[in-house]
């Protein structure tokens, strides 16, 4: 049985490479079929709100690879109730969805995971 | 080394593994070019995974590795076309690197 | 486990919101000036739940003249950098 991985990816989509990074471990290891969960927190949560254009930046469309996780395997989506309240998306659908988790979910789903990385 | 297609007047640029340099370029005379360039002569079935490819792109702005490939065809054509041996045949073997080339996508990342 | 400056960014406040019992938090490179008086990252700190355990890296510490460490600090070598990656279930490297 393969290891499963937790990546939390906590960076803006536009604020450096970081967001890229770790969606781009979650594409790898989806389509090696690891059974990878991917939890945004933090900044990473703004990789979630609706109607980014990345163009604009002359830059590819995170938002749009975002929505290929299933077909890569990647469904284990979650994101942190308090970080999305904080930058006013507590009411907002999220793209793709996500499963929401307050202080207690977020620390029984880092126990699920054999590994954990942080981006 | 990189290289250069000529199609009708036009030459277009192919980066060092014969991927497109840029996607615009694309047309079904490209993709007629480099098929044949691979040896494989494209059929109905063939054009059909490569439109599903462009498709694939033009919503997530990336190249599937097979696996999602063969998920993506699956959910859009049923599970006849949508499996590995059938996209194997098509496309030598390596489908996700060889029909992206031929639908001027580039390269999976993914893919090792 | 952190390496980043805990004043230019948030990774130290976001880790301590998810520290839960049981855990351990281990500063290396610049994430050890967490540890330096009079600073708030100082209190937090200090103010951990006994339950989670705090580790830093001897010669980061030491590089940076980091003194009057807290009581409930432990310093490690990196040998004891390895121990601690083994005794844990899984190890959190904030990137």
């Amino acid at each position: 049985m393969a290891r499963s991985m937790l990546i939390v990816s906590r960076q803006s989509p536009w604020s450096g490479p970081g967001a890229r990074e770790a969606l781009d471990i979650a594409l790898a290891g989806g389509a090696y079929d690891l059974p990878i969960g991917l939890l945004f927190l933090d900044d990473g949560v703004l990789q979630l709100a609706p109607g980014q254009h990345g163009a604009t930046l002359q830059q590819k469309d995170l938002t749009a690879n975002l929505k290929a996780l299933s077909l890569f395997g990647v469904d284990k989506l979650y994101a942190c109730a308090r970080s999305l309240a904080d930058r006013g998306l507590a009411n907002t659908a999220l793209a793709p969805a996500v499963e929401i988790l307050d202080a207690q979910g977020l620390a029984e789903l880092i126990n699920r995971y054999d590994q954990v990385i942080t981006l | 080394m990189n290289e250069r297609l000529i199609v009708g007047e036009h030459p277009v640029a192919l980066d060092k593994e014969g991927y497109l340099v840029d996607l615009d370029d694309w047309s079904e005379a490209v993709a007629l070019q480099l098929a044949t360039a691979e040896g494989i002569e494209l059929e109905a079935d063939h054009w059909e995974i490569i439109g599903l490819l462009r498709a694939f792109y033009s919503e997530f702005q990336l190249s599937p590795a097979t696996r999602p490939l063969v998920k993506y065809v699956a959910r859009e054509l049923g599970p006849e076309k949508g499996n590995s041996q059938h996209l194997n045949r098509l496309f030598n073997g390596t489908p996700a690197k060889l029909a992206a080339k031929l639908a001027g996508l580039p390269k999976p990342s993914n893919c090792l | 486990m952190l390496s980043h400056s805990p004043f230019s960014d948030g990774r130290l406040a976001s880790c301590l919101r998810l520290l839960a019992a049981g855990d351990a938090l281990l500063l290396t490179g610049d994430a050890v000036y967490a540890l330096a008086a009079d600073t708030v990252q100082r209190q937090a700190l200090e103010l951990m739940p006994d339950s989670v355990a705090l580790f830093a890296l001897e010669e980061d510490l030491q590089a940076r003249a980091l003194v009057s460490l807290p009581a409930r600090l432990t310093a490690v070598d990196y040998s004891g950098f390895v121990d601690l990656c083994t005794r844990y279930a899984r190890v959190n490297s904030w990137l």
